[in-house]
């Protein structure tokens, strides 16, 4: 009797994760397989989608960058040393990833459009609002959280033993962490910076927002997809959409390949 | 010459209450204690990894209290060996010489001389996961030494390692320490590494240094309770090895003990112990196949509640444990004429 009802619950197991996996695969595969491949080469190859791939990288690569010079050492920081608030700090470090992309997108509008550091700026000549500038912040601020936290957990997994050892040989605090602690964190950076990176490719929301939507100057892959579907252009916004399919399933296999014991 | 002096350091779950220590030059000082006793912060505090909170820390005359590790000169091996995984061996070797900028074919040349001290030269382009744990054990040794650090800190270097590698590695780390004349911290709970490598042994507890002497004069004539539970060896003698066939004797001021082991050389000083509870006591001799059987008489008998421990004299004086029931039974008083028997096989050579 047992044994049945045991068949039962491992067919309808089995049954449930087989259905999502196709489901997955008929949604992409409709939109990768909804235009004829010389159509989409010629959309790809039109001025438009040009310029979002290339707006998209950029700013994706630079908030990476940003991400990696700054959420780096703040994963060091909590992993490694006590401070009073460290709790609360590691709780608001991950609020961005909990917050609604658009409610993070107000917020950095009002931040950089009226506080005073944000005027400051601007004078300054960094202007973040309805420019590319506003999307590197966007993909920043809502992606920063995944760099941190794969960061800080790849920290805490190595032991600080190997930098006292690295100590009593000759290095300086910063020299154990550049000779040892960092290249044995190699595979969560690597991780990190990729799924930051294709996270920040696919940032919509918290950009719509402070960048806002402008044909040819603001408008990135998502954005594409989002103006040229709002105007009835299927083959552009399907185009975008089939780039942003690829980056995505580059991204994932090199992070289940690299990333390791990084968790998020 | 290291010194400590009144060192205090409180890292919470750990803690160094005062502690004061003296190292000579070439010495090699065991540090044994139970688990949580403050081995591993005494040796890192010594290293400089954490800063004490009070007293002072000296080497050759020199205060390093307050000197960042790097310019110590003193090394360390750990348990795990803390092998850079992302380096090779010879990288690993070569890793503090370069961080000193030492020029390359004089790292090229130190390298080449650790390795083949360790017997690790075939090893040099491997990278740590794939060696065993002796080996590894080895190239972290070798990483240490090349440095030729004033002072090299070892803990619990062989408590990772199989009863074979640990055996073979002990020797080579008394081989290494008569070769490289470098002073020794060794941080163990394990007696053997006590009685064959240490000049000289420390015993902690509660981040305390709570007895320092000789080997012999801490276990044999331990100063306090906790010391002659934790080191807690009864009926332990030194005593010069005779091989004789396929066992071994040991002369002990005349009177000779067999044993079982073997490995231990020829005319070479030893210790032997037998464990109190593996001693039969009868008052005529036994009819048994066990190979030690010598006459003596009691001298004491303390009473432990459920056990009595008897001392017995045979040339040399042995502790015997009995119940009460059996110690009733046998009715002994002191200058009882009784037999002594144990198998070769209790005797426990180091």
């Amino acid at each position: 009797m047992s044994h049945r009802r045991d068949s039962w619950l491992k067919v309808l197991a089995i049954s449930a994760s087989l259905v999502l996996a196709a489901f997955i695969v008929a949604v992409l595969f409709l939109i990768v397989s909804h235009s004829p491949p010389q159509s989409f080469l010629n959309s790809l190859l039109s001025e438009e989608i040009s310029f979002a791939i290339y707006l998209s990288l950029k700013t994706s690569v630079a908030s990476t960058a940003l991400c990696i010079l700054i959420a780096v050492p703040a994963a060091y920081g909590l992993a490694r040393y006590d401070f009073l608030g460290k709790n609360v700090v590691n709780t608001l470090l991950d609020m961005p990833l909990a917050l609604p992309p658009l409610v993070a997108g107000v917020g950095l509008l009002l931040f950089f459009g009226t506080s005073p550091l944000g005027k400051v700026l601007a004078e300054a000549g960094l202007v973040f609002v309805f420019t590319p500038l506003g999307i590197v912040v966007a993909q920043f601020f809502v992606n920063m959280p995944f760099m941190l936290r794969i960061m800080r957990s790849t920290f805490e997994g190595i032991s600080p033993r190997y930098e006292y050892v690295a100590k009593t040989l000759g290095c300086t605090d910063a020299q154990a962490l550049l000779r040892v602690t960092l290249p044995m964190a190699s595979n969560g950076l690597l991780a990190g910076a990729v799924i930051t990176w294709s996270k920040g490719i696919g940032e919509f929301g918290a950009a719509l927002m402070i960048a806002g939507a402008t044909r040819m100057k603001t408008e990135t892959l998502p954005i594409s997809l989002f103006l040229n579907m709002s105007c009835g252009q299927l083959e552009q916004a399907i185009s975008a959409a089939t780039i942003l399919i690829f980056i995505s399933m580059i991204s994932l296999y090199i992070f289940e390949r690299h990333g390791g014991g990084a968790c998020l | 010459m290291l010194q400590m002096e009144d060192v205090y350091k409180d890292l919470g779950e750990f803690i160094l209450k005062n502690v004061s220590l003296r190292v000579e030059d070439g010495e090699y000082l065991v540090i044994i204690g139970p688990t949580g006793s403050g081995k591993t912060i005494l040796i890192e505090t010594l290293a400089g990894i954490y800063a004490p909170d009070r007293g002072k820390i000296f080497l050759d005359g020199r205060e390093i209290t307050k000197e960042a590790p790097k310019d110590r000169n003193i090394c360390m091996v750990y348990q795990d060996y803390m092998l850079f995984p992302h380096l090779n061996v010879e990288k690993n070797i070569a890793f503090g010489l370069k961080a000193r900028k030492v020029p390359r074919d004089e790292i090229d040349e130190r390298v080449s001389k650790a390795s083949r001290l360790l017997g690790i030269e075939r090893l040099l382009h491997r990278y740590p996961n794939t060696l065993s744990g002796g080996e590894q054990q080895r190239a972290a040794i070798a990483r240490a030494i090349v440095m030729e650090p004033a002072v090299l800190l070892l803990d619990e270097p062989l408590s990772a390692l199989d009863g074979l590698t640990r055996e073979k590695l002990r020797k080579e780390l008394k081989s290494l320490h008569s070769f490289y004349k470098t002073t020794v911290i060794h941080v163990t709970h394990n007696f053997e590494e006590v009685f064959s490598l240490a000049d000289k042994v420390a015993v902690m507890n509660g981040g305390e240094i709570v007895q320092e002497g000789t080997p012999e004069v801490v276990f044999r004539k331990p100063n306090c309770e906790m010391v002659a539970n934790f080191v807690g060896v009864e009926n332990l003698f030194r005593g010069t090895c005779i091989t004789k066939g396929d066992s071994l004797e040991i002369d002990v001021r005349g009177l000779r003990v067999v044993s079982t082991a073997d490995e231990v050389m020829e005319g070479g000083e030893v210790f032997a112990s037998v464990r109190p509870e593996e001693i039969l006591m009868s008052k005529s001799p036994l009819d048994s196949s066990a190979r030690n059987s010598f006459p003596g008489i009691v001298e004491d008998v303390v009473d432990n509640g459920s056990t009595m421990k008897i001392c017995v004299d045979v040339g040399i004086s042995f502790v015997v444990i009995l119940t009460r029931q059996g110690y009733q039974d046998m009715e002994l008083e002191n200058g009882t004429p009784v037999y002594l028997t144990f198998k070769a096989s209790s005797v426990h050579v180091f």
